[in-house]
Formats: C-alpha cells, sequence, structure tokens
C-alpha cells in the first residue's frame, strides 16, 4: 500500500558507501502511516542504521557514496531539503543518548533544536515544558544532564527530539544501553507517541521487548534486502528464531520440531581442580567512593570461587563496573581489602592482576590501536611475555571463538561496532587469564552472534570462572550458575538463577522485568529442576 | 558525551559575584597587564590580586590540588632550568654580578661544567615565579567558578558569532572529556598488561609504544566529533541566527570591574611603553658584588 500523502515513503532505495564495496541496502520500498509503530530488525551490519541514515537524510549530505530510489516525506521528495528542514519533520534518537546530548542541563538540551530555529523564548520554554510533561521528566528540566542515569538521558534525548514537533521519529536502537525497567518506560512513551498520531520507526535488537508496545507491523531486513514486511504474528513463522530473539513460547514451538540442543560442557577446566573449593577473588569488607565525593560501594563481602559463571544484574548506575573495576585492582578500596589469588589488590599492579583476571572494557573504541586483528590480539599476550608459538594459537582460538577468523588482517578500526566490541573480547580471550570478567558483553550484538560466543567462551578449558555485568535478564538464566544482583552499591541479592530471578517483587525493585522466557522457566522448574535455553526447555 | 569541568556554585564566592562575561573581561585585562612587566615590584600587586581571588574563590583544596600541583611542579622545573643554565633573562639584563660560582671537578670533552649564582638570575627566578604563578592562579580558577551552562552566551555575549560561541562552547568541555577518555584507555590497556612505566628504548621506539594509549584517544575524540556533528545538524544547527535561552545582563558591579580591568590594562600599557616595570634588581645588592 503505497499512498503519496503517508507520512514517510520509501521508494527503491539503494545505497553504497564510497569507501566500502557492495551495497548497504538494496532497493528496499515501503509505506508508514500515521499513528504507526513499524518495528525494524535485522542482524548486525544488515543495512538497518544506513536505512535510517538515508530516512534522517545523514545520508547523503554527511556519509558519501551512491544513493538511488526516493524518500518522501508527507508527499515531498527530500533529496533537495536542507537537513535543517528534513529534522524539522522527522526526529532521530541515537542508538546511544550519550552520543546525542550536547547540552549541559536537560532544560538546555531539550531547548537545543528550538534555539537553533531562532524561536522566541516564550516560545521555547513552552514546548520545552510540554515535551518534558508529555515524558513525565519535568523534575529533571534543571539537573545536569552528566548526571542522569542512561534511563534519564535517553528520555532527555527524546525530549530533544520531540520539542521540535517532527511527525516522524526515528529511534535507533534506543534501548541499547538501557537496564530492562528504563527500557520498558521508554517503549511505553513511545507507544503514546504512536498513539497521538505521530509515525515511529523504531530500529531494535531487543524484538521482545518491542512486541509487548504491540507494533503495528514489523521489518526483517538481512543483507541489505526487506525479508519481512508484514504484521508481528507473521514474523516468527518466516525468520531463522536464532537469528532473532522471539517469545520463549514461538521459539519453543518451533524448536521442537528441531534436534535437541547438545548439552554445553561449562568450565571443563575446572572439573579436575574441585569446583567452589577455593576463593579466586574475596572481597572483604569493601567501600569505596570517588575523591570527596559520596560513597558508591557499601560493605560488600562476598567470594569468587572456582566454577562460578556469575551474571551481575542492577539498574544503571548501580555499582557494577565500580565492583568489578576493583577485582582487577583498576580501583582500590576505600577501606576493606580485594583479594585475587590470595594478594591484596593493593599490593599488585593492574598487569600482575591481568594474568590472572582478564577485563573486557564495555566500550571497544577505548582499546583498539593496532593496524590489523592480529596484532591487536597479540597485544595482550606478547606483553604477558608468552611464546610466540602460544601466541598464533591463542590469537586464531579467540578468533574462531567470536567468529571473527577471516577478519584477521583487516583494521579493528574499520570494522563494525558489533564486530570491534567482538574484537575487545577476543583480545582479552587470547590472554588466557584463569577468570574473565566482562562488561555487558551483547551490548550493540544480534542475538546469533552473542549466543553463539557466550556459549563457546564457557566450554573454554582455561577459565577457572567467568563474570558478566548484563542488562538481559535472559542471558542471566541460561548462561550463568550464580546471580549477584547489586543495588545502589550494595550487593542486595546472591544465589543460584532460579533462587534470585523467581522474586518478581526483587525483580521490581531493582528495575527487571521478567521475560517470557523466564516466566516459562519457572513454570516448569518442577519438572527441569533448574533454569534453560528455550531450545532445551522444548525437549524437556 | 561532553563532560563539564568540576564546576559548582559556591556561597560567597568573589569570583562568581561577577557577570561571566565582566570576568573574561577582566581576565584578559590581567593577563595582559601581568606580562607587561618583570618588575617584582610591578609585579607584586598582581600576585596579590590574584591571591586575593584564589582565597575568596570557594574553590576547595582537595578539588584543584592535582592542577596546582602540576602547575607548580611545573613553574618549578621552568624557573630552576632557567636559574642554572643562564638563558631566558639574558634578554632582560645586560651584566651580571656574582655571587658565587660553583664548578665541577671534572670536564666533558674538555668542558668544565658550572654554576654561576648571580644576583640577576636569582631575581629573574623570582620574578618569573611571581609572574607566572599570578597568571596561573586565576587560570586554574575558570572551569571551576564558571557555570558550563553559560559558556556559549558568555562568548556571544562578547561579540563573538553564533558558531562560533557554540565552538568555543564545546572546545572548554573538550577538555575534561579528553582527559576522561585518556584515563579510560589507559585502564583498558593496563588490563592488558601493557605498563607505561616500563617503556624502554630510544625516542623513536617510546613515542611507538605509546600507540595503544595514544591511538584509541585520537580515534575516540575523532569519533565523538562526528558524532557532535551530526547531532547538531540533526536538530537545525547553524540555519539562522539562533535564540540563546540563556540571558546575562550587567549589574553595576560587573560594570566597575569591567571599568577597573580596562584601566589597568591601559594604565599598565601606558608604564611598560614608558619604560617602567622591567627587570628590576635591588642597586644595594648590585653593590655589594
Amino acid at each position: 500500500m503505497t499512498s503519496a500523502t503517508s507520512p514517510l515513503v520509501v521508494d527503491n532505495l539503494s545505497f553504497r558507501y564510497r569507501d566500502r564495496q557492495g551495497a548497504a541496502i538494496h532497493n528496499i520500498s515501503f509505506t508508514v502511516n500515521a499513528g504507526e509503530v513499524l518495528l525494524i530488525a535485522g542482524a548486525s551490519g544488515c543495512g538497518k542504521t544506513t536505512l535510517v541514515r538515508c530516512i534522517n537524510g545523514l545520508i547523503p549530505r554527511s556519509y558519501k557514496g551512491e544513493m538511488s530510489g526516493k524518500v518522501l516525506v508527507l508527499g515531498e521528495d527530500v533529496q533537495d531539503w536542507k537537513l535543517s528542514q528534513i529534522s524539522q519533520k522527522i526526529g532521530t534518537v541515537l542508538q546511544d543518548p550519550e552520543r546525542q546530548i550536547l547540552g549541559t542541563k536537560v532544560v538546555t538540551e531539550v531547548a537545543f533544536g528550538l534555539e537553533n530555529l531562532g524561536m522566541p523564548r516564550d516560545e521555547i520554554f513552552s514546548r520545552v515544558d510540554e515535551a518534558l510533561n508529555f515524558l513525565k521528566i519535568q523534575h529533571l528540566r534543571d539537573r545536569e544532564t552528566f548526571n542522569l542515569s542512561g534511563g534519564e538521558k535517553q528520555k532527555v534525548a527524546l525530549a530533544g527530539v520531540l520539542a521540535m514537533r517532527p511527525s516522524i521519529l526515528l529511534l535507533d536502537e534506543p534501548l541499547a544501553s538501557l537496564d530492562p525497567a528504563s527500557a520498558q518506560e521508554s517503549l511505553d512513551a513511545v507507544r503514546m507517541l504512536a498513539d497521538t498520531g505521530m509515525t515511529v520507526l523504531m530500529v531494535e535488537h531487543r524484538v521482545e521487548d518491542v512486541l509487548r508496545i504491540k507494533p503495528e507491523r514489523v521489518m526483517f531486513i538481512s543483507e541489505g534486502e526487506v525479508r519481512y514486511l508484514g504484521e508481528v504474528a507473521g514474523l516468527s513463522k518466516v525468520v531463522n528464531y536464532h537469528e532473532v530473539k522471539l517469545p520463549a513460547e514461538d521459539i519453543v514451538e518451533r524448536a521442537k520440531r528441531e534436534p535437541a540442543p547438545v548439552e554445553i560442557n561449562v568450565l571443563p577446566g575446572v572439573a579436575g581442580k574441585g569446583a567452589g573449593k577455593e576463593a579466586l577473588v574475596k572481597f572483604q569488607d569493601v567501600t569505596f567512593g570517588y575523591e570527596s565525593e559520596r560513597e558508591v560501594l557499601h560493605g560488600i563481602n562476598l567470594e569468587i570461587n572456582r566454577g562460578d559463571v556469575i551474571a551481575i544484574l542492577g539498574p544503571n548506575g548501580a555499582g557494577k563496573t565500580t565492583f568489578v573495576k576493583h577485582a582487577i585492582g583498576l580501583l582500590k578500596p576505600k577501606s576493606g581489602k580485594v583479594l585475587v589469588d590470595g594478594r591484596d589488590t593493593r599490593e599488585a599492579s593492574v598487569a600482575e592482576i591481568a594474568r590472572t583476571l582478564g577485563y573486557v572494557f564495555q566500550s571497544p573504541s577505548h582499546m583498539l590501536f593496532a593496524p590489523t586483528v592480529h596484532e591487536e590480539l597479540s597485544f595482550g599476550p606478547l606483553n604477558m611475555k608468552h611464546p610466540k608459538e602460544q601466541i598464533e594459537l591463542e590469537v586464531k582460538e579467540a578468533l574462531k571463538i567470536v567468529n571473527l577468523s577471516e577478519k584477521e588482517n583487516d583494521p579493528p578500526l574499520a570494522l563494525s561496532f558489533g564486530q570491534q566490541k567482538r574484537v575487545s573480547i577476543a583480545a582479552i580471550l587470547a590472554m588466557r587469564s584463569k577468570i574473565l570478567v566482562m562488561d555487558e558483553p551483547t551490548a550493540g550484538q544480534d542475538y546469533q552472534n552473542y549466543m553463539n560466543f557466550m556459549n563457546s567462551i564457557l566450554q573454554l578449558p582455561s577459565f577457572e570462572a567467568i563474570l558478566f555485568i548484563t542488562h538481559d535478564v535472559d542471558l542471566a538464566l541460561i548462561f550463568a550458575n550464580r546471580i549477584l544482583m547489586v543495588n545502589d552499591g550494595r550487593l542486595v541479592a546472591d544465589g543460584t538463577p532460579q533462587d534470585v530471578l523467581r522474586d518478581f517483587d526483587r525483580l521490581k525493585a531493582n528495575r527487571l522485568v521478567p521475560t517470557s522466557l523466564l516466566a516459562l522457566n519457572i513454570k516448569r522448574l518442577s519438572t527441569t529442576g533448574r533454569f534453560m535455553s528455550a531450545e532445551a526447555l522444548a525437549h524437556t | 558525551m561532553l563532560v563539564a569541568w568540576r564546576y559548582r556554585k559556591r556561597k560567597n564566592s568573589f569570583i562568581q559575584s561577577f557577570d561571566p562575561r565582566a570576568w573574561i573581561i577582566f581576565f584578559v585585562c590581567f593577563l595582559v597587564s601581568t606580562l607587561s612587566f618583570w618588575d617584582v615590584r610591578f609585579l607584586l600587586p598582581f600576585f596579590l590580586m590574584a591571591m586575593f581571588v584564589l582565597f575568596t574563590s570557594g574553590v576547595k583544596w582537595h578539588e584543584v590540588r592535582r592542577a596546582f600541583l602540576f602547575i607548580i611542579g611545573f613553574i618549578f622545573f621552568y624557573a630552576i632550568l632557567t636559574f642554572l643554565t643562564g638563558r631566558g633573562g639574558t634578554e632582560q639584563y645586560a651584566e651580571e654580578h656574582l655571587i658565587r660560582e660553583f664548578k665541577a671537578p671534572f670536564s666533558l670533552f674538555g668542558w668544565f661544567p658550572a654554576l654561576q649564582v648571580t644576583v640577576e638570575r636569582i631575581f629573574f627566578a623570582v620574578s618569573q615565579l611571581v609572574r607566572v604563578s599570578s597568571i596561573a592562579m586565576m587560570t586554574i580558577l575558570i572551569p571551576y567558578s564558571l557555570n558550563p551552562a553559560l559558556y556559549g552566551i558568555t562568548f556571544k555575549g562578547l561579540g563573538l558569532s553564533d558558531k562560533f560561541s557554540y565552538a568555543m562552547d564545546l572546545t572548554m568541555r573538550f577538555i575534561p572529556t579528553f582527559g576522561r577518555d585518556f584515563q579510560l584507555t589507559m585502564d583498558a590497556q593496563r588490563a592488558r598488561g601493557y605498563e607505561l612505566e616500563k617503556i624502554r628504548g630510544g625516542l623513536i621506539e617510546q613515542v611507538r609504544r605509546l600507540g595503544p594509549v595514544v591511538v584509541p584517544v585520537v580515534i575516540h575524540a575523532i569519533m565523538g566529533s562526528e558524532d557532535i556533528i551530526d547531532a547538531m545538524d540533526l536538530r537545525a544547527f547553524g540555519v539562522g541566527p539562533r535564540t540563546w535561552l540563556d540571558v546575562l545582563t550587567y549589574q553595576f558591579r560587573d560594570r566597575l570591574l569591567i571599568a577597573f580591568g580596562v584601566l589597568m590594562l591601559v594604565t599598565s600599557i601606558v608604564l611598560a611603553i614608558m619604560g617602567y616595570g622591567k627587570f628590576w634588581v635591588p642597586e644595594f645588592l648590585i653593590a655589594m658584588f
């Protein structure tokens, strides 16, 4: 159904980036109506972000290349429009609000676009208040943007776009950095906007989360082409459930027709050494605060034992990263002790601790520097003075685990964000530390990739314990055998996934939202005895 | 995301009681005036003025400790280097009066290292310390005292264009952001066994080995700039004259401060042109040696 008066018509759109071979998107055509939410799903690098850039005008104005086809906004071809004209009709919220927010205070951030349009000040204040009220964040008006939580930043970025009163809203993975409760609140706001008549296009990996707000249609893109465009109900029939995360019931239904998944051998290297007998890391009454600021960790006591696969859950800004940075000695406790392999982190350098504990940072761009992926991965083992032949093996194996063997000689900085993230994980895997710590390893990754590398990492014989920080409840319940829940700098829960995640009140208090997989696992717990993936549940 | 300096509103702060535009104008006047002199008697009022501003700023020592220790270390290093080599001050004085000479009991390729302690060198070091530390005190206080939300409108209010004012706003915030990114990169590389302090080899090799820190920081800065440009473009920046939400209004005390600053500047320049305030050494010290 193509109508010239529809808010947005994309007609036979193709684009190839100037410095890349092959089209990023190819012959894409669709129409979106007023009041409609269109969910755009697909794997990393499938062309979703390129499509968004073509619609909001950054292509071809900021990103050069060959473009063909048309984008019609309210019936008009935007090819000759200035970016400023387009931005008044189409509002864009980028993947990471950190990359979008310019103002130092919420009020100036929301007003930024209106200031640029030269509007009278009274009108600006009135529109700013309107946008803040609509998103129920009026209380943030005079706060500094730097001190907001991830969820608050996302809403402020959205308010800045809404204040310009666009007809069409583009959201490029708006949930990527949010805890589940913040993601839910953002999604509710989006539904509310669509219900007032706005046209919404949302690119998102977290398909199941978006399905909760009942998008009118879903588009599935693969290799730059539209593979499916239609109602939500039809999506699960056409897409591979290994590629797109569908609701657990749908996966179970389809997985029944396939062979049962192979049971993974978690941390095989621990078997002969006696799991749980010896603490690898000990936190003893650890408190911490940045310089003179308030305390951010309060009296943390815990032991990380051989065989532990720990998921650390908690809201944005709860102190999760601060907590794990103590384990590698990047931060030293204000009081109390952290012992790694029996040694106080105050008495060892970070480089020394890194031999025992490998830490994958949240952002890959803070560590990638080498001219090739191979050199990038060799860097850690070389610093640790591993023998040359061993380094070659370590690099090859790490690349295989993260599915980047064919990129070995490519410059890491030229890879996509998802691939860079996998390089950063491989760089630590190659160091073969005893303990692996990962800070949001799945952020910016598509479902299939992260499920595969998590499976492979858990089966590596070199690790004796693994910790990962995540907002993904399903990731925690599938892969972890122990959950630590951190909130407001305190350890509020420590136990098996079955014990910790069954308590929905506790989940709510820690800004977590029960998923369909969690609900299904709880329902079948008396039969299964433990939590597992939907594919495994299908065969119980 | 750009981070801001550690600004906060401080109780009874002298510097914060003025309009930021007035303070920037005064600061520029102070800077040029101080740089007009080498005579420690002329520099002393500026030093006292800077001390007054520092102690009435409301800025706590622990906030500026690192910045001050760095700058004090730098100033002393520079002053001592000038003192030891005797270079730097030779443009200010023609002859030297020797107090004592220390000679090394060995020679390097026929040259006997020697340190000449002269009246001029001592006074030049003192003048240099007073001059640079006055400027440093006044400069360090700016990021801790000026509200980052007002950077843009401050420069706009000083007569700069919209685009240039916003660019200045972003530049001011880029410095602490760069510092944060540097720290994050250092941490990420240390977690991979990299130890900056253990870098060995010749100069070129040492520079090459800084790559793991320098490359990510630079790339991050470039990527960050592209994000900022995209975010600005997507919200119609630069399409025409913009409205600035914040409004600054000069009070009587601001006008007074500007008048004082301009008077100080004009007086300093006139005195300098007339030949006053050049490098000075007390006559009695010269007579003694």
